[in-house]
């Protein structure tokens, strides 16, 4: 009786420690702030304009408010935000209707006009409020004046069920708390950068891997150069909208991420697709290759299809990526890498959902550092 | 005692046939021109495939996928679809899918291809037989050297399809992209044999 008495507090005791672990396994969501919470020094505060969020989701969605988050935040942190009203100026007198990215004449003007010496331009990527929610964002921080360059770029996607914790005590059903932890992240991020200590965006720390199925790596690719890459969109063959563009986006954070490229901001891409009115058919033929070439000064040019980019609403359903991208090289006018890689979320998947992925841009993530693995080996 | 037996095997006999007939696919047929010095190959261009299924991608699926498994296996140069499609524009090629010999005598100096691969796709998805599910695909490939216009290689193969174990157990088969890879290794198997 003794034992078995001594044997019941035992297991209650194990039992408690497991709850206790399982549901601290719960609060996974999100980075620490560490010591983000600083505000920023006065030599690392540069004016920054935000722009206004590009909707690539497809879905209508409350950027105003999601935008208004963010620069709340960022002032918390002591960001140095170019006044709403002279950037909402500038984009009327310059007639500014693409937010997506920002070409030589827009980040030329924004410096002479507003001060602004890099510019913030965030894709909205996913948003759902279906319990449990669903959102995603990249962002990127563009240097402006005559040379747009990247500087920092970093993307979250984040599903209220991603980490449920015991009897989902962790399970976030309210969009408003998930979109919260997204700014917070990406304020982290962006401030980390700022005051010099880390840029997040370039870590590969805890990213999944999800391999691609087929690869193929040129002996002309020289992994010890570092090139100059410019991402064109992908064809778009899914029925999610904007998935080209999102694809796209993914390889221009992940590329850079590599640090072995120097990758062309992608509203410089656009830019010169537009101006020299290219229009892909069935891909980048070699004639438009060369355009971007000599126009963007590009060693490389990624290019590529994709097939499905699927994301679900509610508790059941899986993400689902299909994709195949291609590397031309500017000397050899070859293709020097291509792959061809599709997962979906629930792979590998037995038990309660353990291990399932909920969003396809954490998917797309994985599977784009994977293929990128692949090419600078 | 032993009428009995023979009614057990009369039984039990037509249903392992019916059980092995309904097992899943993996057909191959193929032809390779005996004259035909397939080194002389080095740059190929795979034109867009005939699509006979009902999904709106699948021959876009299997041409992407070949053109990689193509490039993967370092034997031949696949040029990127972009390119064969200006090439399928400047040369006003009517039916990709099925270009005449003229045709191919026009696009390929235009694209620099010593070959093109043409192809059909005629079954792509699911198929599904009382409760059992499973993916099934069936191709098939030409390739035609771009000097002559001469089909010096072809084949085709079936893949996937619902087989004892998915019949028993409801497995649902394989993913359709393993399908489709495991049926190009099939066919990629015999043009490099």
């Amino acid at each position: 009786m003794i034992y078995s008495a001594n044997f019941s507090s035992k297991a209650f005791v194990i039992f408690v420690a497991i709850m206790f672990y399982l549901s601290g396994c719960g609060q996974k969501n999100g980075l620490p702030m560490n010591s983000a919470h600083d505000s920023l020094q006065a030599e690392n505060k540069i004016l920054i304009a935000v722009f206004p969020f590009h909707n690539a989701s497809g879905v209508p969605s409350p950027l105003n408010d999601m935008r208004q988050l963010f620069l709340d935040s960022f002032k918390e942190y002591g960001v140095n935000i170019l006044e709403d009203n002279v950037l909402e100026t500038f984009m009327i007198d310059n007639r500014i209707r693409y937010v997506g990215g920002v070409d030589l004449a827009t980040a030329r003007d924004l410096k002479w006009k507003t001060g602004a010496e890099a510019v913030l331009i965030t894709t909205l990527e996913l948003y759902s409020e279906e319990p449990p929610p669903k959102i995603a964002f990249v962002s990127r921080l563009v240097s402006t004046g005559n040379d747009p360059t990247i500087l920092w770029m970093d993307g979250i996607g984040l599903a209220g069920d991603d980490s449920i914790g015991l009897l989902e005590l962790s399970l976030i059903k309210d969009p408003r708390k998930l979109l919260q932890n997204v700014v917070r992240d990406l304020t982290a991020s962006l401030t980390a950068y700022l005051s010099g200590r880390e840029d997040r965006g370039k870590s590969m720390e805890g990213s999944i891997r999800l391999w691609p199925s087929l690869y193929h790596r040129s002996p002309i690719f020289d992994s010890t150069i570092k090139y100059r890459v410019a991402v064109a969109p992908f064809l778009q063959l899914s029925e999610r909208r904007n998935a080209g563009n999102i694809m796209a986006l993914h390889f221009v954070r992940l590329l850079r991420a590599i640090g072995s490229f120097s990758v062309i901001e992608p509203g410089l891409v656009r830019d010169t697709f537009l101006q020299y009115r290219i229009i892909m058919d069935d891909g980048l033929s070699l004639a438009q290759a060369d355009i971007l070439f000599s126009k963007l000064d590009a060693d490389l040019i990624l290019a590529g299809k994709i097939f499905d980019y699927q994301d679900y609403v509610g508790l059941f359903g899986r993400a689902k990526v299909d994709f195949s991208a291609l590397l031309i090289e500017r000397k050899s006018r070859e293709v020097v890498w291509s792959c061809e890689s599709h997962h979906v979320g629930d792979e590998g998947v037995f038990f309660f959902d353990w291990g399932k992925i909920h969003t396809a841009h954490k998917m797309a993530s994985g599977m784009v550092v994977s293929a990128l693995e692949t090419l600078v080996e | 005692m032993t009428k009995c037996m023979h009614r057990r095997y009369l039984i039990l006999l037509p249903l392992i046939i019916s059980l092995l007939a309904c097992g899943s696919r993996s057909h191959l047929t193929y032809y390779h021109d005996p004259d035909m010095d397939f080194a002389a190959i080095r740059t190929v261009a795979v034109l867009p495939f005939e699509n006979l299924t009902t999904d709106r991608l699948a021959g876009e699926r299997v041409r992407d996928i070949l053109s990689n498994s193509l490039m993967a296996t370092g034997a031949v140069y696949v040029l990127p679809s972009g390119e064969v499609a200006r090439g399928i524009a400047r040369a006003g090629v009517v039916n990709p899918s099925t270009p005449s010999k003229e045709e191919m005598a026009k696009l390929a100096p235009i694209i620099k291809a010593d070959g093109l691969i043409t192809g059909v796709v005629t079954e792509y998805g699911e198929v599904r037989s009382g409760t059992a599910t499973a993916n099934v695909i069936s191709f098939n490939l030409q390739m035609i050297e771009a000097q002559t216009q001469k089909v010096v290689w072809t084949g085709s193969t079936s893949q996937g399809g619902i087989s004892v174990w998915d019949r028993l157990f409801g497995s649902g088969g394989k993913p359709m992209n393993d399908v489709v890879m495991a049926a190009i290794d099939d066919i990629l198997g015999k043009l490099f044999k």
